[in-house]
């Protein structure tokens, strides 16, 4: 036995190398696998490409991003465009027109009968049927369904196929245009509430002790504001326009993120494999960004999908109260509020961003659900 | 419990504080140009904004501000909507709108989602679950705005079943509480179906528990299992969705709120802000902000008489 308490005897440090051998002289492989291996993610994408709902609702929302780009282009009208002669037109569309919907008409209640063949009022053709005739006072009275293009003077090869509105703007470029400007709302707010949670959570939970006691604290206070109040203050100090939109969004948006990530840290970052990446000298950055932030992922996305419908809302919410991008940018929510104020004249004028606005969001809603089970772990390999 | 409750108060009001040196403080930073008639003599707007201390430091102005608010509720001055006016006084009869229809929207919202997610849990996989589920998915997803338009067209201008506006000056409550009916319904859709949601995913999970299987085989009927165990223990997770909840009820008022001409806070605030009122803003934001944790603070608070593991002395 050699004593490791003394120093080792000389002759055992000079024996040359030449008499040592291998005891094993062939190599040892493990066996290869036989089959491809899927990795998490691979294996979420395969359960979410099975599922029926999530397949759909991500179809309609490429179509409806794709759709925001192409369409205000192909209109032929700008989205600031204005005509004041063809303001209020009701929606007209080539095709649907023929079978009676969208085709253009509108019924103008209680005009005077004999106004009827005064041509500067009613131009040619476009008086198309008396819905009803009625007298009162005296006078005969009429319910008349006009063709609101020709009544209104505009060449009847325009089609304007969700209206236009009070300024005679055409509606489906701005709305296409309002759904491009909401979902850019909508991406980026989300994007840098994730940054600023991330970064804010990891610190916290990575460092723990005094560190995450001061910075558990400082976002506790802040998350006990009201949301709509910090919003509306914030918007009030920025003034009106997209970026301010934005950042009235990140006051308070990001405390969600950088719980969840916090949470994540401390389950993972006592691990064996930290550790050993501590131990062979990986640095904190890499140890926080590379080693224990990937495991945060699965959560962090389905997080930011269902952040997207909310900022969305926030959005069109903000330009309810007056408080959205400034005119005469379009957004879904300044649409849906400039229609709600002449609802029940023009009801066109809110039907097409209310569609939208309620597709866009259930089909957001729905993909996140879909992403939130292809990404939970206890269902790996289900399918 | 004593200790916690205090812990919760002092919280609520270092968070009202908060709010009110913020948003004063946003306030001053804005432009404002309180004079409307530009011929206002430069004596006159002197001694104005001497009065109002416009003229101070902005922490010295913050400090009337605070000690104004303290000592005698005075909010300041409303210089748009009704110049002149007392801040406290314009809103004062703006309160109970406000309460009475976020409270009846989030009371009503509970008994309902309550039943939907029973229903739909008790008769899983069914035609009944799979209507109900989608009904739930496009609640949660649609927003209040937009139900408040729809059945705001549809059931007041097309099927004329519903007042079109609040009928704020009737003296039948029953009148009141008709025209109230639509603002209701649009911002406790998306409640209803939260708490149906949560409510089904929940008691699905316990009613395939093994612990509703003993009490089965202890004799109990599958009624009495369901509503004893299965329910109310299904209860806990939801009760903690209720301030979120709140969070958006009050939120989606403002807008609703001046849909229906509501005469309420929310629509007060709306106006304020759009003319650019800003006294009366901040007066407002307080307000609301305030309404808001008080009802939170109750939330809170009342988990410990739902249920008892949570009973605790302030330790998280």
């Amino acid at each position: 036995m050699i004593d490791l308490k003394k120093p080792l005897p000389q002759e055992l440090i000079d024996l040359p190398e030449s008499d040592f051998q291998m005891v094993q002289s062939e190599e040892i492989h493990d066996e290869k696998f036989q089959t491809k291996p899927i990795g998490f993610f691979k294996d979420a994408m395969i359960r979410l490409s099975k599922s029926a709902v999530a397949v759909t609702s991500f179809t309609i929302i490429v179509l409806i991003i794709l759709s925001s780009l192409i369409v205000p282009n192909i209109t032929g009208y700008g989205y600031r465009q204005q005509n004041i002669a063809a303001k209020d037109l009701p929606p007209r569309i080539p095709l649907l027109e023929d079978i009676g919907i969208a085709d253009g008409t509108r019924v103008l209640k209680n005009r005077k009968k004999e106004a009827l063949s005064d041509t500067s009022r009613y131009p040619e053709g476009s008086v198309l049927e008396i819905v009803r005739e009625f007298e009162a006072k005296g006078v005969a009275m009429v319910d008349v369904k006009v063709d609101a293009y020709v009544y209104a003077g505009v060449p009847t090869d325009e089609y304007h196929w969700f209206g236009t509105d009070y300024l005679g703007r055409d509606l489906c470029t701005r709305l296409f245009k309002g759904a491009r400007v909401s979902l850019i709302i909508a991406f980026v707010s989300v994007v840098t509430n994730v940054i600023i949670g991330v970064i804010y959570g990891a610190i916290s939970g990575y460092y723990g002790g005094k560190v995450d006691i001061v910075m558990t604290h400082f976002a506790e206070v802040l998350d006990g504001l009201p949301y709509v109040v910090v919003t509306i203050l914030f918007m009030l100090l920025l003034g009106a326009g997209i970026t301010s939109l934005i950042l009235a969004m990140c006051v308070t948006g990001w405390i969600g993120t950088s719980r969840l990530i916090r949470a994540q840290f401390f389950r993972f970052k006592e691990r064996e494999y930290v550790l050993a990446a501590r131990t062979l000298g990986v640095g904190d950055i890499a140890l926080i960004f590379r080693h224990i932030l990937p495991n945060c992922v699965g959560p962090l996305i389905t997080r930011a999908m269902i952040a997207i419908p909310g900022a969305i809302f926030s959005e069109s919410f903000l330009a309810y109260i007056g408080l959205g991008i400034a005119p005469p940018e379009p957004s879904i929510g300044i649409l849906l509020s400039d229609g709600q104020n002449v609802l029940l004249q023009y009801p066109y004028q809110t039907f097409f961003p209310a569609v939208l606005i309620s597709v866009l969001m259930i089909a957001f809603n729905m993909f996140a659900n879909g992403l939130r089970d292809a990404l939970d772990p206890t269902k790996r390999g289900e399918e | 419990m004593f200790k916690y409750i205090l812990e919760r108060f002092g919280a609520m009001l270092l968070t009202l504080f908060l709010v009110m040196v913020l948003s004063f403080m946003i306030i001053r930073l804005m432009p404002m140009n309180i004079f409307e008639n530009p011929e206002t003599p430069p004596e006159v707007q002197k001694k104005l904004e001497d009065e109002l201390h416009l003229n101070d430091p902005i922490p010295v102005q913050l400090f009337y501000f605070l000690k104004n608010v303290i000592t005698d509720l005075n909010f300041g001055t409303s210089v748009k909507i009704r110049p002149g006016a007392d801040v406290f006084s314009v809103i004062a009869d703006r309160i109970p709108p406000t309460v009475m229809l976020n409270l009846l929207s989030l009371f009503i919202s509970i008994p309902l989602g309550l039943i939907c997610g029973t229903v739909a849990a008790l008769k899983r996989n069914t035609w009944v679950d799979n209507l109900i589920s989608f009904l739930i998915v496009i609640f949660i997803s649609v927003p209040s705005f937009v139900f408040a338009s729809l059945m705001q067209y549809s059931l007041t201008y097309i099927w004329p079943i519903f007042p079109t506006l609040y009928d704020a000056t009737s003296p039948q409550l029953s009148i009141r509480l008709w025209s109230m009916v639509l603002p209701i319904l649009a911002l406790a859709l998306g409640p209803i179906a939260t708490i149906g949601r949560y409510l089904r995913g929940e008691l699905i999970e316990n009613l395939s528990s093994e612990y509703l299987l003993l009490a089965r085989t202890k004799g109990l009927t599958r009624a009495q299992a369901t509503v004893r165990h299965a329910f109310r223990n299904s209860l806990i997770p939801i009760s903690n969705t209720l301030i979120s909840l709140l969070t958006g009820i009050m939120g989606g008022s403002l807008v609703i709120e001046k849909m229906f001409a509501v005469p309420g806070m929310g629509g007060q605030l709306v106006d304020a802000i759009k003319a650019g009122d800003h006294f009366l803003t901040v007066a407002l934001l307080l307000f609301y902000s305030a309404t808001s944790l008080v009802t939170i603070l109750i939330v809170d608070l009342s988990y410990g008489i739902i249920d008892p593991r949570i009973r605790v002395g302030g330790t998280k």
